[in-house]
């Protein structure tokens, strides 16, 4: 009896499944989509909407500049965008860092950024470099006060840091300089 | 003496008063700075035994920025003289109670210990905002140059140009925006 219900069951279960897999399965979508959420009465409607990238026609890559000097590139590994432009970016510049960021403040990872692995760690840690001094604030979780004045204790004081550290094994303390 | 000459004079050994706005600057570079001018230094005139140094007014001192971790490592020391009188101050825990000690103390250990360090410190106005008292006002004549480049938040940039600005990274076709 089980054995007979069991079968009746993956019976039905499969023609549902399988055609609401499917739609998913066949089709890529080639835009950008966003949930967005509106309510009708007393119904919730929340739907992913297809949207352009605002990004396409700002977008940036060393081809398409006429005079620029070619960074130095390792021919042996591939190299990414970032490489080839050859910008020196700080934890300051926090309108090339954005970028890299979702609305919460959290960094993208590899597979979304296209980056390789340095710069990845690199724009990583300015990321979080320029979100402990507080410059941009406005892209943190929606429980932050966005105010870097608020913080505690040793955190509402101004920071800044130095690029240097971020690929160094140990980063020197200054009292070792007076150690014999 | 010619009327021209005796203003050269004057301009010589006048003591000049100068500004410097400690906002996002490191207190620990910019105190080699600011000792340069309280002692005389960068005049050619310049001799230990000669009173030519300056007078520098430091603005914002609580604005101040320390590097890396330096607020929760960097740890000042005083001893009372009596036993176990001795404490370890963190430089968070210090700027809360004086927010123009770490500047002060910065200057002061920067120039070498001699009876004149007393003096000097002296000449060192040091305020913890923007507000400065009028009869120091009148005297400043001259600004000291920022060493650090003060940052721009990111809401503090026009929406407008946050949108322009030329973007380096393009989402996969296939992203979800969050
Ligand atoms: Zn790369």
């Amino acid at each position: 009896m089980a054995l007979l219900i069991k079968s009746v069951f993956s019976f039905l279960k499969q023609p549902i499944f399988s055609s609401s897999l499917r739609v998913f399965s066949i089709t890529k979508q080639l835009n950008l989509k966003e949930f967005q959420e509106s309510r009708n009465g007393n119904k919730l409607i929340i739907e992913a909407v297809s949207v352009p990238s605002t990004r396409t026609d700002l977008l940036v890559r060393a081809d398409k500049i006429q005079d620029l000097t070619p960074a130095v590139i390792d021919a042996e590994k591939p190299v990414c965008y970032l490489c080839k432009l050859g910008l020196d970016i700080k934890h300051t510049d926090v309108l090339i860092l954005s970028q890299f960021v979702r609305s919460d403040g959290c960094m993208l990872p590899r597979r979304i950024t296209g980056l390789c692995s340095r710069q990845q760690k690199k724009v990583g840690t300015m990321v979080s470099m320029a979100q402990k001094a507080g410059l941009m604030i406005n892209l943190t979780p929606s429980r932050c006060k966005k105010d870097p004045k608020q913080r505690y204790g040793y955190k509402k004081f101004n920071t800044y840091f130095d690029e240097a550290t971020i690929f160094m094994k140990k980063i020197p303390d200054q009292r070792d300089k007076f150690k014999r | 003496m010619s009327a021209a000459k005796r203003v050269q004079q004057w301009a010589t050994f006048a003591r000049t008063w100068h500004i410097f706005d400690c906002k996002w600057q490191d207190p620990y570079q910019s105190a080699n700075i600011i000792k340069k001018y309280l002692m005389g230094l960068h005049k050619p005139i310049y001799h230990p035994m000669n009173d030519c140094g300056d007078v520098v007014v430091c603005i914002n001192s609580r604005e101040i920025a320390l590097r890396g971790d330096d607020w929760r490592k960097r740890a000042y020391f005083h001893h009372t003289g009596y036993p176990g009188g001795a404490s370890w101050t963190l430089a968070w825990e210090l700027h809360n109670k004086d927010p123009t000690m770490i500047i002060k103390k910065a200057v002061y250990r920067a120039m070498k210990g001699n009876l004149q360090r007393r003096h000097t410190m002296e000449r060192l106005f040091i305020y913890p905002g923007e507000e400065i008292p009028e009869d120091i006002k009148q005297n400043v004549s001259n600004q000291i140059r920022q060493l650090r480049l003060v940052p721009q938040r990111l809401d503090h940039i026009p929406e407008e140009e946050v949108q322009q600005y030329p973007k380096v990274m393009e989402y996969p076709p296939d992203y979800v925006l969050k």
